[in-house]
C-alpha cells in the first residue's frame, strides 16, 4: 500500500494520453456541434452568424423532423419489444435446470452471428433479396403466394417492417447473451428454496428472476434506446438514402445527414438535429433510470457511501 | 404415475422448444447463407431460382466486379489498414488508462471512473458534425488520421479494460517488480501487458469489428475514391452499373462479411464472454 502511495502522480501520467485524446477528439467536437447548432453555418462559408434558437424553432415547425423522430421511435419500439420478448423466453429456456437443453452455447453463438456483420452489407443483402427481380419475388410468385412480382421496397409497411425485422435479427442474439449472464448470476439456492415452498415456474420468474434482473434490463433498455435513436446504415442503404418510400424510414440521423450533405451543406442546421435528438434521448434514458431504479438499493448505496466516507475520515485522522 | 407424467410433459415441451429453435436458426442463418451461395452463382443461375448449394462461378463474379472498375481489393486493404491501426491504438491506450486507474490511487479517480461511464453513453450524432468541421479546419478531412487518432480515447474499451484488469491485476507482483528496480512504465509493458493478452484480444476483436463495419464516420469524412472503405464500396454496389450483375453484387457483399465470420468462428468464445462481461458489473 505504501509503495503505491508514493507513486501517486503516476496515475495521472497513465491516464494523460486518454485525457488529451478525449479533449481533442471527444470534448471539442461535442462543444463545436453545440456551438454550430446556434449558427447558420454552411460548408460554403467559414464562419456563420449566431442565430440563437432559430435552427431549433425551424426543426419543431418542420414536418420532416417530426416524421423522422416518429419513425425512429416507431422502428425502435417495434423491434425492441419482440427482441426483449424472444430473448427473455430463450434465456429462460437456456438456463432452465429442468429442461437441460443441449448445445446452448452453440445456439447462442449462432443467434448472435448477425450482430457482427456489417450493417451496410446487410442492407445491401436485403435490398437484393427484396428487389423486383430478386429471389423473394421469385419464390412468392412460383409458390403461388402472389399473382405477380411486387415492388416490395416501394411499399410503406413492407419497407418499414423490413427495417424493423433487420434490427430485430441483428440484436436479439446479443440480448440473449446479456440476459443469460444476468440470469446465471442469480444464486440457485433462491430457486431451490422457492421450489420447496411450492412455487410454480412462472412465480419464480416473476418474483425472483425479474426483480434481480432489473439492473441488466435497465442496461439493455438504455443501450438499445441510445443505439436505436442513431439508426442510420440500414434505412439509409435499403432504399434511396432519403427514407423512401414516402419518408417512411426517414430516421433522425438520415435527416441530419441530408442537411449536412445538402447542396450548401447546412452544418448549423444539421448540428441542431444532433443536439435535439441527444436531449430527447438523454431525457428518456434518465427517466428510465429514475423509474426503474431500485429504491431500497439506492438507499443502501447512500448509507454505504456515508459509512465509507466516515471510515476514510477515521483513517486520515489516524495517519495524522 | 405423477412423476412419469411430469417427465413426459417435459419431453414434449423440450421437443417443441427444439423445433422453435430450429425455426429461429433458419431465420438467422438463411439470409447469410443465401448471400454466400449466391456469390458463387452466375447471374443466370440466380435468376433461375433460389438454391442452397454453391455453384462454380466465384471467379467469374470476381472478374465482373473488377471489370466494372470497383476497386474491391483496394477497399479491402483500406478497411484492413484502418481497422488494424485503430485496434492497436485503442487497445494499447485503453489498457494504459485502465492500468493507471486500477493500480494507482489518486485524487479524482472516482470522478474519472464515473466520467468514463457517461462517455460510453454519448452518441456519435452529438459530435460528428462538429468533428467534421473541426477536421476540415485542420485540413484533415479525407485523411485517415481523422479516423485513427480518436481511437486514443475509446471510452467503451477503457471501461472493458478496467473491469478486466480489476479481475486480474496482482499488486504483489507489481511491488516485487518495483523492488527489483523496474520503472512504472516498464512494469506495465513487460509484466502487465503479456498477462493481459487474453483481455486485450477480446477488446481487440470488438474494436476491429466495430471499425471494419463502421460506415457513417468514413462516409462523412472520406471523399476520394482511393480511400473508400469496404462499407462505402458496398454503397456503390447498389448503383446502376451493377444493376444486372447479381452474382457480382453478392460477391462484393460476401467479401465484407466472410472475414468477420471467420474471425467469429475462431474467437466466438471470447466474443460471447466479452459481450456478457460488458453488461454485468454495472
Amino acid at each position: 500500500m505504501k509503495l503505491i502511495n508514493r507513486k501517486k502522480y503516476y496515475g495521472y501520467l497513465f491516464i494523460a494520453p486518454f485525457i488529451i485524446g478525449f479533449l481533442l477528439f471527444g470534448l471539442y467536437p461535442v462543444y463545436n456541434t453545440l456551438a454550430l447548432s446556434f449558427t447558420n453555418t454552411t460548408l460554403m462559408v467559414r464562419e456563420g452568424s449566431f442565430v440563437g434558437l432559430d435552427n431549433f424553432k425551424r426543426l419543431f415547425a418542420d414536418n420532416f423532423f417530426m416524421k423522422a423522430v416518429g419513425n425512429t421511435w416507431l422502428i425502435w419500439l417495434m423491434n425492441f419489444v419482440p427482441q426483449i420478448g424472444i430473448a427473455m423466453l430463450l434465456s429462460v429456456w437456456f438456463t432452465s435446470q429442468r429442461l437441460r437443453l443441449k448445445g446452448v452455447g452453440v445456439w447462442r453463438a449462432l443467434f448472435f452471428l448477425p450482430n457482427l456483420l456489417m450493417p451496410a452489407a446487410i442492407a445491401g443483402l436485403f435490398f437484393s433479396l427484396f428487389s423486383y427481380y430478386g429471389p423473394i419475388n421469385q419464390f412468392v410468385v412460383r409458390a403461388g403466394f402472389l399473382e405477380e412480382a411486387m415492388h416490395f421496397l416501394q411499399n410503406v409497411p413492407v419497407t418499414r417492417g423490413l427495417v424493423v425485422f433487420i434490427q430485430w435479427w441483428m440484436w436479439f442474439g446479443q440480448t440473449i447473451i446479456i440476459l443469460m449472464a444476468g440470469m446465471t448470476s442469480i444464486p440457485i439456492p433462491l430457486y431451490e428454496a422457492a421450489m420447496v415452498d411450492g412455487a410454480s415456474g412462472w412465480q419464480m420468474f416473476r418474483r425472483i428472476t425479474l426483480p434481480l434482473l432489473k439492473p441488466i434490463l435497465v442496461y439493455i433498455f438504455v443501450t438499445s434506446l441510445v443505439g436505436g435513436m442513431q439508426l442510420f446504415d440500414i434505412p439509409y442503404l435499403l432504399t434511396d438514402g432519403r427514407g423512401s418510400p414516402q419518408s417512411s424510414i426517414l430516421t433522425n440521423n438520415i435527416l441530419m445527414y441530408s442537411k449536412f450533405a445538402s447542396s450548401k451543406g447546412h452544418i448549423g442546421a444539421a448540428s441542431s438535429v444532433g443536439v435535439l435528438v441527444f436531449i430527447m434521448t438523454t431525457i428518456c434514458a434518465l427517466s428510465i433510470f429514475y423509474f426503474l431504479r431500485d429504491k431500497d438499493a439506492s438507499k443502501e448505496r447512500k448509507e454505504a457511501k456515508k459509512r465509507q466516507a466516515l471510515l476514510r475520515k477515521v483513517r486520515r485522522d489516524e495517519n495524522a | 404415475m405423477l412423476k412419469s407424467n411430469y417427465t413426459i410433459s417435459t419431453t414434449i415441451f423440450r421437443v417443441l422448444i427444439y423445433i422453435f429453435l430450429i425455426a429461429l436458426l433458419v431465420v438467422t442463418i438463411v439470409p447469410i447463407w443465401l448471400l454466400i451461395v449466391n456469390a458463387t452463382r452466375s447471374t443466370v443461375e440466380i435468376q433461375q431460382g433460389i438454391s442452397m448449394f454453391p455453384s462454380t462461378h466465384l471467379l467469374d463474379n470476381y472478374n465482373i466486379l473488377l471489370s466494372k472498375g470497383l476497386k474491391i481489393g483496394r477497399g479491402f486493404g483500406n478497411s484492413l489498414f484502418l481497422a488494424g491501426t485503430t485496434t492497436v491504438i485503442s487497445v494499447y491506450f485503453s489498457l494504459l488508462t485502465a492500468y493507471g486507474v486500477v493500480v494507482y490511487e489518486f485524487k479524482g479517480k472516482e470522478i474519472f471512473n464515473n466520467f468514463i461511464v457517461v462517455l460510453v453513453m454519448i452518441p456519435m450524432q452529438l459530435s460528428i458534425i462538429g468533428f467534421y468541421q473541426y477536421m476540415s479546419r485542420l485540413g484533415l478531412t479525407d485523411n485517415y488520421l481523422a479516423l485513427i487518432l480518436p481511437s486514443i480515447a475509446s471510452a467503451g474499451t477503457v471501461f472493458f479494460a478496467k473491469q478486466y484488469l480489476e479481475s486480474m491485476v496482482i499488486h504483489d507482483l507489481i511491488d516485487a517488480a518495483r523492488i527489483d528496480g523496474a520503472s512504472e512504465l516498464g512494469i506495465f509493458h513487460r509484466i502487465m501487458f503479456p498477462l493481459a493478452i487474453p483481455g486485450a484480444a477480446t477488446m481487440g476483436i470488438f474494436a476491429f469489428v466495430f471499425s471494419w463495419n463502421n460506415f457513417f464516420t468514413p462516409f462523412i469524412l472520406i471523399t476520394s475514391l482511393d480511400k473508400y472503405t469496404l462499407p462505402m464500396l458496398v454503397k456503390t454496389l447498389q448503383g446502376d452499373v451493377y444493376r444486372t450483375e447479381y452474382g457480382a453484387i453478392y460477391l462484393g457483399l460476401a467479401m465484407t462479411i466472410v472475414p468477420i465470420i471467420i474471425i467469429y468462428a475462431i474467437f466466438s468464445r471470447y466474443i460471447v464472454s466479452g459481450i456478457a462481461m460488458g453488461a454485468i458489473k454495472e
